[in-house]
């Protein structure tokens, strides 16, 4: 076992430094006299005949494109393989990729969270990954979200998640319960009591999941290796208790549609309120404005585990990359390496997808997320799942507002996204 | 373009619409050579070398489609410039060669998507589903060891040779099993020799990496061994797919259950029991995109309310823009007014901003509880504006005059200024009222000079995607429809919603739908020109 | 009938706002309804890290923050690209729209009513779904004549001038036919030819609708994201709809003061224009070109 993962780890040292030698890297790193000779020798004329000109196109959002953008940096000067870094729009990332690649126009690499993999995978748009022992390095849920069916597409470098943020100057203690919890807040004479940023079309059914998994409805039925199926399991009498939640939260005002989330932001930070339903990309502004905030594990409301989706962030292979090996060096000994984990970390603020850089955290806010995260559910990345989200958030919107009787209007968008799941 | 040239187009235009025959002058072009001449013989001369460039590139690459259209549209050029008739084509040809290719083509392309399977799980080719299906079905063999690996040539087969766990050196090819050689050298565990073999340099290997990444070498005769494969040209394992692909059958059999699967019309392999393998590859499906249409039971319920929606979205919204628009511009148009530059510009800021971010303002000052216009302008009150269906309908036909009001006003502020001034100043010597100058003389005037507009302006809220998406999103929903339709949906959003939000994205649907929506709003159009009698002037 | 009014003596009490003083009425209230979402855009902007909806005092914060740190993004790049991009399809467009125009109001030729029904109505196809076809010609395309491939600044402009005849055209064709066909046939008489016609003449007397048409053009182009979004794919070749909606897509970090800031300073060339070319859309140059 060691001797095999040693020679995996000298071989794959040999290619780095072939790579940095063929792009003219100057040599000065440490181990490279060993392995320099050895790939010298091995490869005879290699290094003569090679002028290395690979470049790699990665693809990245707005909110992940600096971050990609130093490492590749870092990428280059190892190994001297130029990478272009092309940013899109968050909303069309994913289906541009499966628009690309067929063309032969898509990117060799695509960074992005784990939730439009299902889609790529039945497109047949993302490469596979082997990461060989590395696999066991990273996190069960950050390794769970870029498998699909048994098979690795990617390299997960981070997870995230909501949680309860809770601002310390109004509060100290928080209950157990979330029917408590609204009672302490409301107690506390602020505008409002908690947070949970809606919309006025669309509610928000990713930022209520956690109260929804109290009630024990979640969206799709999981099967034994934890993967998710087709099946709606958020039917049935959990479904309707947690329709009825919703409505008398509406009617009691502590959810309220018209609370979008640059509101539910401004309102936190301008200390309307102790309590916000959050994830990291918020809090970091909250702790720049001075605000002293703890995070927290959602409270149930059902009186099951609350449950946030946890999102994989990665980095996935296009299947069709004309520089499949530059590509495999980048994600599996580059990428999947803890020096660059770590860098990936601190660049970009969230929780590490690798338990050893996870371990090493020393910062609250993050290990509240973790831990929050950490009876979290994978969003679900199955191609269904977009059928769901509309119907769902449309739903919630009627039974906050009380436009409809919950328990039927839930029950009829169950029926609904069934018949619609049914019809692709 | 000698001053020849144009003479008898003056009579050809009495002659109604017959060709443009010409009397022959009796000089030759070339002994005429003005500026003008010049001036068009090196436009048409670059013209013709970029052209000419474009057939040996387009030829070089294979793409016969453009190597025709440049042929073609090299000697339309050269033809209508060159001869001495055909006066109007030289000014048409630049325009239309546009429209052509960026419209027309683009047309047709869309029809064509709509007679195929296009979208989620038909994304692309056979060989690339092929592909996609051995690929994501191939996993390493548990437990198998990482093994040392070089890649080698044999002539043109490309093959990786390999240290076993025991240290014997194996090499083979995708069609040769691997196979244990005895002389092979190797020093500091990596092979640099193999009998038979060329060993390839890592530079060398990055050239042929694909074929690298995609090579697998059998174990032995029995796929069901394995392969041994490799992802960075030096470390190999072994995989073993699921699928074995047979070419000659054209079928796709799974090793564990012996299933065989087949292709099928709709570009799925599938076998005996119904079960398809994803993804599938593109395929012709003939009128099924169409015939979808009026069958899909979720689509027919809630469609003869988005229709009535969208006329009525779309009539309004010309109504109330030019309403609007030609009500300003008539106030303004006064020359006495001071600040009237100022008026004006201010009139056509909505114009200036992006429209998709107006209706992301106005979403926010349209919110019940917190927007602007229920806690500021009216004083706290909790109006339902987007929430409402009524209501809501209202909001967008609002703010969409607020969006459109300014592109009329610009359109009507120009069209008074072509009025000429002594027709109406001799109708007010004669005493007619402004109202009555403005009903009997200013609109009709108007109207024969923007009609074609407010039909193009029918025609483009018609299909106005970005106002409702980025407005209501098509809300308030129905609740008991079968698919996220709204009060405000109009026909384009509710193909988006179905076609790309309904869970898959299917291209062929949307195209097929689109193609039906442009031959409604089309066939209205060709009527509302008709009885405004514009194809007639014309 | 313009130069009539300046001759007039000064209009006095009821009779001024009978006739003058009621526009400025409505002129405040135009303009109210006008800006109000504008000026809630500009407040937005000069509020750093606030958001675009969550306030309804306007202007309660006043600082710069948000205009200077556009330095550090592609902002300038972006402004850069959409003025070039708008400025060529703009002027593609009035000459191209204008050469049609001419051609179908001044001759008669087999097809004519054909072409320009067709032109009307192919601006119907509804845009929204063109992208995957628009994607798939510009690859090719790309392959043969890369600058007009993918992600090229010329490649867009060549999609918009593929909408240079349209409803532009039936615009400047309805002004052509106003302008007196006895004004070229007395040119032809002197001799000159239809080319001089067109550009000496003719080009001068429509130019408020050439104004008209080329400030439209260019507004549309300035403000066009959903093709834009297809052909450019990277960052410096973004034009300001293009960075924007990117920033607008972005929920997170909804970087909206930025966003803000920006849209103001988008919306400065546009009003500069209008400005520019208020003075040839109302100058009236027809009806003295008539008397003259």
């Amino acid at each position: 076992m060691t001797m095999r993962r040693s020679i995996t780890i000298a071989a794959a040292a040999g290619l780095t430094l072939t790579l940095a030698a063929c792009g003219g890297g100057d040599g000065g790193s440490e181990p490279t006299t060993d392995a320099q000779e050895t790939t010298d020798s091995a490869t005879g004329g290699a290094t003569e005949g090679g002028e290395l000109t690979g470049t790699l196109t990665i693809w990245a959002d707005e909110t992940r494109v600096d971050l990609v953008e130093d490492i590749s940096a870092e990428f280059t000067a190892e190994t001297g393989v130029e990478v272009e870094v092309v940013q899109k729009a968050s909303a069309d990332i994913g289906t541009e990729f499966i628009t690309a690649v067929p063309s032969g126009e898509g990117p060799d690499i695509i960074v992005s969270a784990h939730d439009g993999l299902g889609g790529w995978v039945t497109n047949g748009v993302v490469g596979t990954v082997e990461l060989g022992d590395t696999a066991e390095e990273f996190s069960p849920a950050a390794l769970a979200g870029v498998t699909y069916d048994g098979q690795v597409y990617g390299v997960p470098y981070a997870i995230e998640n909501i949680a309860l943020v809770r601002n310390n100057e109004l509060v100290s203690e928080t209950p157990a319960t979330w029917d408590e919890l609204v009672a302490q807040a409301t107690g506390l004479g602020t505008e409002y009591s908690v947070l949970v940023q809606q919309d006025p079309a669309a509610s928000d059914p990713y930022h209520l999941y956690p109260l929804q998994t109290s009630f024990g409805a979640p969206v799709f039925a999981q099967s034994a290796d934890g993967s998710y199926t087709s099946e709606l399991a958020m039917g049935g009498e959990q479904g309707v208790a947690f329709a009825e939640f919703l409505a008398a939260q509406g009617a009691a005002g502590v959810l309220d549609v018209n609370i979008t989330a640059d509101v539910a932001k401004e309102a936190f930070l301008a200390g309307e309120s102790a309590y916000m339903v959050t994830g990291p990309w918020n809090v970091t502004e909250f702790v720049d404005a001075g605000l002293d905030v703890s995070v927290l594990p959602v409270p149930t409301a059902g009186g099951e585990e609350a449950q946030p989706f946890v999102g994989v962030q990665g980095f996935f292979p296009n299947i069709d990359s004309e520089n499949a090996l530059l590509v495999n060096e980048f994600l599996v000994n580059f990428i999947a390496t803890p020096d660059v984990q770590t860098q990936l970390f601190e660049l970009g603020g969230r929780v590490p997808a690798m338990t050893e850089v996870a371990e090493g955290l020393d910062d609250p806010i993050l290990e509240g997320f973790n831990e929050a995260g950490a009876t979290g559910v994978p969003m679900p990345a199955i191609p269904e799942m977009s059928a769901v989200w509309e119907f769902w958030g449309a739903a919630e919107v009627d039974i906050i507002t009380g436009n409809a009787p919950a328990a039927e209007r839930w029950t009829t968008m169950v029926e609904n996204v069934e018949a619609a799941i049914a019809a692709n | 373009m000698s001053n020849r040239d144009s003479a008898p187009s003056g009579t050809t235009r009495r002659r109604g619409a017959s060709t443009d025959v010409e009397p022959r002058p009796n000089e030759s072009h070339a002994r005429k050579i003005g500026p003008g001449f010049l001036v068009k013989l090196v436009l048409v001369a670059l013209v013709d070398a970029l052209g000419v460039y474009g057939v040996f590139a387009a030829s070089a690459v294979g793409h016969w489609g453009i190597v025709a259209f440049l042929v073609v549209a090299l000697v339309v050029v050269n033809v209508v410039y060159f001869s001495r008739r055909m006066i109007p084509a030289k000014y048409l040809v630049p325009g239309l060669l546009f429209l052509l290719v960026y419209q027309l083509f683009v047309m047709l392309y869309t029809g064509y998507v709509s007679f195929t399977n296009y979208g989620d799980g038909h994304n692309s080719t056979k060989e690339d589903a092929i592909e996609a299906i051995l690929l994501q079905n191939d996993r390493r063999v548990e437990d198998s060891p990482s093994l040392p690996l070089v890649v080698v040539r044999d002539g043109d087969a490309l093959g990786f040779a390999v240290i076993e766990e025991d240290g014997d050196v194996a090499v083979g090819t995708a069609e040769q099993p691997l196979e244990v050689v005895d002389d092979a050298v190797v020093e500091d565990d990596t092979i640099v020799e193999v009998p038979g073999y060329d060993v390839l340099s890592f530079a060398q290997v990055v050239e042929v990496q694909r074929e690298i990444t995609d090579l697998r070498v059998p174990l032995s005769d029995d796929p069901n061994e394995g392969a041994l494969r490799t992802q960075n040209g030096s470390v190999g394992f072994i995989s073993r797919s699921f699928y074995v692909y047979d070419e000659a059958a054209d079928t796709m059999t799974n090793t564990d259950t012996g299933a065989v699967y087949r292709p099928n019309d709709e570009g799925n392999f599938v076998n005996d029991e119904g079960q398809e393998l994803t993804p599938g590859w593109r395929v012709a499906v003939g009128l099924d995109n169409y015939s979808a249409m009026f069958t899909d039971s979720r689509i027919s319920g809630s469609f003869f309310q988005v229709v009535a929606w969208t006329f009525a979205f779309a009539g309004l919204s010309v109504l109330t823009t030019f309403g609007v628009g030609l009500f300003f511009a008539i106030v303004f148009n006064d020359p006495r007014i001071r600040g009237r530059k100022v008026y004006r510009s201010l009139l056509i800021l909505p114009y200036a901003f992006p429209g998709f971010l107006a209706a992301l303002v106005w979403r926010g000052m349209l919110n019940e509880r917190f927007g602007f216009i229920n806690e500021v302008l009216l004083g706290g009150a909790s109006v339902p504006w987007l929430s409402d269906e009524w209501l809501a309908r209202f909001s967008v036909l609002f703010v969409n005059t607020w969006l459109g009001f300014p592109y009329m006003f610009l359109i009507c502020t120009g069209a008074l200024q072509s009025i000429p001034g002594d027709v109406i100043e001799s109708a007010r010597m004669d005493g007619a009222g402004p109202l009555r100058i403005f009903r009997s003389m200013t609109l009709p005037l108007l109207l024969v000079s923007t009609a074609p507009l407010l039909i193009s302006t029918f025609a483009f809220n018609f299909n106005n995607f970005t106002l409702i998406y980025m407005l209501t999103g098509g809300g308030p929903n129905f609740p008991d429809a079968p698919i996220p339709v709204g009060a405000t949906d109009i026909l384009i959003s509710m193909v988006y919603s179905i076609a790309f939000e309904g869970g898959s994205r299917d291209y062929g649907l949307a195209s097929a739908m689109s193609i039906m929506i442009f031959i409604v709003v089309g066939f209205i159009s060709y009527l509302g020109f008709r009885r405004t009698r514009t194809l007639e002037e014309i | 009938m313009a130069s009539q009014a300046y001759d007039q003596p000064k209009l006095r009490g009821k009779r001024w706002w009978r006739e003058v003083g009621w526009r400025h009425i409505v002129g405040i209230v135009a303009i109210a309804y006008c800006i109000l979402p504008l000026l809630y855009v500009l407040s937005a902007s000069l509020n750093p890290g606030g958001s675009l909806t969550g306030s309804n005092q306007l202007f309660r914060t006043v600082a710069a923050g948000n205009y200077t740190e556009l330095a550090d993004t592609n902002f300038g790049q972006w402004a850069l690209n959409s003025l070039v991009i708008a400025t060529v399809t703009a002027l593609g467009t009035v000459l191209m729209g204008a050469a049609a125009a001419y051609a179908f109001s001044r001759f008669r030729f087999t097809g004519r009513r054909i072409t320009l029904t067709g032109l009307l109505l192919v601006q119907m196809f509804p845009q929204v779904l063109t992208f995957v076809a628009i994607f798939l010609l510009l690859l090719s395309l790309g392959e043969v004549f890369p600058i007009l491939g993918l992600n090229s600044r010329l490649a867009l402009i060549a999609v918009y001038l593929g909408g240079a005849l349209g409803v532009n055209t039936f615009l400047m064709y309805g002004f052509f036919n106003t302008v007196p066909k006895e004004l070229d046939e007395a040119a032809k008489i002197d001799g000159a030819s239809h080319a001089q016609i067109f550009f000496t003449i003719i080009l001068r007397l429509v130019a408020p609708i050439l104004a008209v048409v080329g400030l439209l053009s260019f507004i549309t182009a300035y403000g066009e994201f959903v093709i834009a979004r297809v052909v450019l794919q990277s960052q410096d070749n973004f034009t300001l709809a293009v960075g924007l909606y990117q920033w607008a897509s972005d929920e997170r970090n909804a970087p909206w003061g930025l966003f803000a800031a920006a849209a103001v300073l988008a919306a400065i060339p546009i009003i500069a224009l209008f400005l520019f070319l208020q003075r040839f859309i109302v100058s009236g140059l027809t009806s003295g070109a008539v008397k003259g």
